[in-house]
């Protein structure tokens, strides 16, 4: 029991007492254990509404809070994550997630302290379960600070300023207010250096509000090695190895920290999540919740497709390729053709194959049976079955190859006469594209609205389209991954056929 | 300093052996830039380079700390092989190995995690450099443009004063901005400068911070390549680097470089104003008057910024881009990824410059070192055979080396001195929990 306490921090995120030990509770101590848990929570969230989650949680939770409230998180952190994929300034991204946070996480404070530390209480648990689950790998880990740091950079401009101040100064953080007297001592180097980013950054054109805003700020002695960014752009006063920072700034300072802070603690928890003896009671929620956000790396999403419809044969069926993305197609037609695809086609479609679901069995069982239509079987073993294995980890390096996503695609370089690789949407002459979405069966005006689209230089606001379209207006999402728009259309022929199935059935009975 | 006096003190090498318990048994070949063999070499690791030194510089320590045992160090070969990630347990396994393998030259790397020799039994990513000595390079074929006297790997002692701004120019920075204090220069034997900074606070940073202290100093953005783009007011640095350059630009640019004699190079270079009557009216002249030199073109400005009667706020911006004009001939010009990544390697003090045989000596930002009379190999080889004084007398102290090895030798003693109390320091503040 001990041991889980010490463990992590995270660890006792789960159901911290045993059955045994709580016959041993008796009503008072409980009372006194939710004074001691608000007195706890105030302490992680400083008397504000803001927390570097930097104590392990405490108390207890039942299993379905623990769920649901990850999965309210989980809701956030998406809507987060595919903005910034968008690239959405800050401001708006803000905008979207402000009203989100005030819904499922409220933490404005209220007179009624038992609903701050039920709101906290929500709060940071979430957080610490979704740390749980995003600890797993590089990327995660990487998504999850991203999208938290998003969270806290909204809470904190939300904040009035005496909040903020009041946060600031309980951050046992090496800085320093800096006095008026040793301002003034310095005025002449503190303005020369802030003065560019207050005009620009602030947008205080004039000189005369420029020096009335000088003379009100505040500076925070820090030393240089946490403010990267500011020193880059030289827009702070060094000395000494000193940087000093107008309170304007002080976001900056902030988010470094809790990021840095989130990353370290992401690590402890990864290392320590194999030694959680929780295989029967937490795991299945955690895999759940991992299925539940759709971020590819998470291998427990393909896990159940891996063994499924997907093989050596029925990947040419159109039950699978109906689901393709134009560049899919586009190289299956290649293979299909020249029973042959070069190096960049083959990596592209290999990889967009495997996380499918084709095993890497029956993918050499599928490309053999292609290219051995012009070459022996001997050339195929020597020259290409190793190219096969590599792209499934099983060669050389070892590494997880994930599959390409537009992005990468679109930084490929372009094909020639004869290769298939890259994004048809921006690769293949206006007549052939025409071609081929009128072969995926859009209607004449809707290849040209596509056509259209295309014609403004973004292809994957083309292919989104398509994906709409093929959908029937049911799926709206951007796509950014060909294997994003795989899983969307099988999902949505799933939901067709099922219901289909449905009908047929209820028309029989 | 007393380096550059003394050695120019030093008596001109005879060719004359005087001892024969000299172990030189080297060269009749006298000239300073002869090519250097790989038994000068040996001869070198052997009797002159000072390890000693050079271990406690890396070390930190008298006795061999993980600062030094954990470190990369790579060997050049004549052959051009390169062999990186070798590492040493002692001051004697450190000479020892480089006397055995004799490189062309060794560069000094960071300090990592795991040994550097047993990187093969652990995964890549476990190859973490810790700690390393933040460190700059200024390369002189950088300043072609604005270089008349010399091109390519050639050097003299006017084209050496765009080194000797820099050091300046990047010393104050160093020291007021950063606060760093044990900061080396070491001439890099042939075109060009390094630097180090050894503070403890300097070694670990980490390469995102690494990058905001080159970006900072790097004002020109990659060495001038990109069009100046500074904010206003200049920030107290850029200004500070200015007020310095002021003085050295009309002595280094306008007198001795003359670079914009040429007038296309002229065209180019200054017809930068925001003010376009300013150049039309500049370039007509100056194809009018060809060939006026620098000094004239400069003075130039002023007299045609009086003929075009301009106002107040004009004259302002004008003298705003001459200001970037100072800037972009003479700010240094720095090689950013040298300073950013923790893992590049860069040669150590007192290498061979395998080129020239020149020594790579340490410097004082604060003196002036001429390079053309940094001490040569073959000129210290022949000052060992020369030396008439006392036999008892080492290799060092026989040879113009010697004031360049005390002088390091003090520095690193400071270092060292620093570096205990400050481990002191920590030990104080730790007691206090």
């Amino acid at each position: 029991m001990n041991k889980q306490h010490e463990r992590t921090p995270q660890g006792s995120a789960t159901k911290r007492r045993t059955a045994g030990r709580k016959n041993f509770d008796t009503a008072p101590t409980i009372i006194s254990g939710k004074n001691y848990l608000s007195s706890y929570l105030d302490d992680c969230y400083h008397h504000t509404c803001l927390s570097l989650y930097q104590n392990p949680p405490i108390g207890e939770i039942g299993l379905e809070e623990f769920e649901v409230w990850a999965i309210e998180r989980l809701k956030i952190l998406n809507e987060i994550d595919s903005a910034l994929k968008r690239n959405k300034p800050f401001q708006e991204i803000e905008l979207i997630v402000l009203p989100m946070l005030n819904k499922s996480l409220p933490l404005i404070l209220s007179k009624d302290q038992d609903k701050n530390t039920e709101n906290r209480r929500k709060d940071y648990y979430s957080h610490f379960i979704l740390k749980l689950c995003f600890s797993r790998s590089a990327e995660l880990r990487e998504k999850f600070v991203k999208c938290e740091t998003i969270i806290f950079k909204v809470r904190f401009e939300s904040m009035s300023g005496v909040e903020q101040r009041q946060f600031v100064q309980h951050m046992n953080l090496p800085w320093e207010y800096i006095t008026s007297a040793e301002k003034a001592e310095m005025s002449q180097q503190l303005y020369t250096s802030i003065q560019p980013s207050l005009r620009f950054q602030l947008n205080l054109t004039d000189e005369i509000s420029r020096r009335d805003y000088f003379e009100k700020e505040e500076f925070i002695k820090i030393p240089f090695e946490y403010v990267p960014e500011l020193i880059s752009s030289r827009s702070v006063f060094l000395k000494q190895g000193h940087a000093f920072v107008p309170k304007f700034q002080q976001i900056n300072l902030l988010t470094l920290e809790f990021t840095g802070n989130l990353q370290k603690t992401l690590i402890s928890t990864s290392h320590a999540f194999p030694t959680l003896d929780e295989e029967d009671r937490l795991i299945p929620i955690l895999n759940h919740l991992g299925a539940a956000n759709n971020f590819l790396e998470d291998d427990s999403v393909f896990d159940e497709l891996m063994n499924s419809e997907v093989n050596s044969v029925t990947v040419k069926s159109t039950k699978i390729t109906r689901n393709f993305p134009l560049c899919a197609s586009h190289l299956m037609d290649g293979l299909t053709s020249a029973h042959h695809l070069k190096y960049l086609a083959r990596k592209q479609f290999s990889l967009f194959l495997k996380w499918i679901g084709l095993s890497v069995d029956e993918a050499l069982k599928f490309w053999a049976s292609e290219f051995t239509q012009t070459m022996g079987m001997d050339k195929f073993e020597k020259e290409y079955k190793y190219n096969f294995r590599h792209d499934y980890g099983l060669e050389g390096s070892k590494i997880k190859y994930k599959p390409w996503d537009c992005r990468k695609i679109l930084s490929q370089p372009r094909p020639h006469a004869g290769e298939y690789h890259g994004c048809p949407y921006r690769d293949l002459s206006k007549d052939s594209l025409k071609a081929q979405l009128k072969s995926m069966g859009l209607k004449d005006e809707e290849v040209y609205g596509v056509l259209e689209i295309n014609s403004k230089g973004d292809p994957t606001a083309s292919c989104t389209k398509v994906l709409e379209l093929k959908t029937n207006g049911l799926v709206n999402e951007i796509v950014t991954h060909p294997n994003l728009y795989y899983d969307r259309m099988r999902v949505y022929h799933k939901k067709l056929d099922d219901t289909e199935g449905e009908t047929a059935a209820e028309a029989e009975s | 300093m007393t380096s550059s006096e003394s050695q120019e003190k030093s008596q001109e090498p005879t060719t004359v052996p005087s001892s024969s318990t000299s172990e030189a048994s080297q060269p009749q070949d006298v000239q300073p830039k002869a090519k250097v063999s790989s038994s000068d070499m040996e001869f070198y690791y052997k009797n002159l380079l000072p390890f000693r030194y050079v271990f406690q510089w890396l070390n930190h320590s008298p006795k061999p700390s993980t600062d030094f045992t954990m470190r990369e160090f790579a060997y050049e070969f004549q052959s051009g092989a390169y062999r990186r990630y070798n590492s040493f347990d002692s001051l004697e396994d450190f000479k020892e190995s480089i006397v055995k393998n004799n490189p062309s030259r060794f560069e000094v790397g960071a300090v990592y995690e795991i040994n550097p020799r047993d990187r093969k039994s652990v995964p890549k990513s476990k190859m973490k450099p810790m700690e390393k000595e933040l460190a700059f390079d200024i390369d002189l074929t950088d300043y072609d443009d604005v270089r008349t006297c010399c091109s390519k790997t050639a050097i003299c002692t006017k084209c050496w004063k765009f080194i000797t701004i820099a050091t300046k120019i990047m010393d104050v920075a160093l020291r007021e901005d950063f606060g760093f204090e044990h900061i080396i220069w070491v001439f890099s034997g042939r075109r060009g400068a390094h630097c180090w900074v050894s503070d403890k606070r300097a070694r670990q940073l980490n390469e995102s911070q690494r990058r905001s202290v080159i970006e900072y100093m790097d004002v020109l953005k990659n060495k001038g390549t990109k069009r100046l783009n500074l904010r206003r007011p200049f920030h107290p640095h850029v200004q500070r680097s200015i007020d310095l350059l002021k003085a050295e630009f009309l002595d280094i640019i306008l007198n001795e470089q003359d670079p914009w004699a040429d007038d296309q190079a002229a065209f180019t270079a200054l017809l930068k104003f925001p003010l376009e009557p300013l150049n039309k009216k500049l370039k007509e002249y100056w194809i009018e008057n060809p060939g006026r030199s620098s000094l004239d073109k400069w003075s130039d400005i002023n007299k045609i910024c009086t003929d075009l009667s301009l106002q107040k706020y004009d004259l302002l911006a004008v003298n705003e881009t001459k200001e970037e004009l100072i800037l972009e001939a003479t700010y240094p010009r720095l090689d950013v990824e040298v300073t950013r990544q923790m893992n590049h390697l860069l040669k150590s003090p007192f290498c061979i410059h395998p080129g020239t045989g020149n020594v790579c000596v340490p410097f004082d930002s604060k003196n002036v070192f001429d390079p053309t009379k940094a001490p040569n190999l073959h000129q210290l080889q022949n000052e060992i055979i020369g030396w008439k004084g006392d036999n008892e007398v080492n290799d060092i102290n026989r040879t113009s080396l010697k004031p360049y090895v005390e002088s390091f030798g003090k520095y690193v003693t400071n270092l060292l001195k620093s570096e205990k109390n400050g481990k002191r320091e920590r030990e104080d503040e730790s007691l206090e929990f």
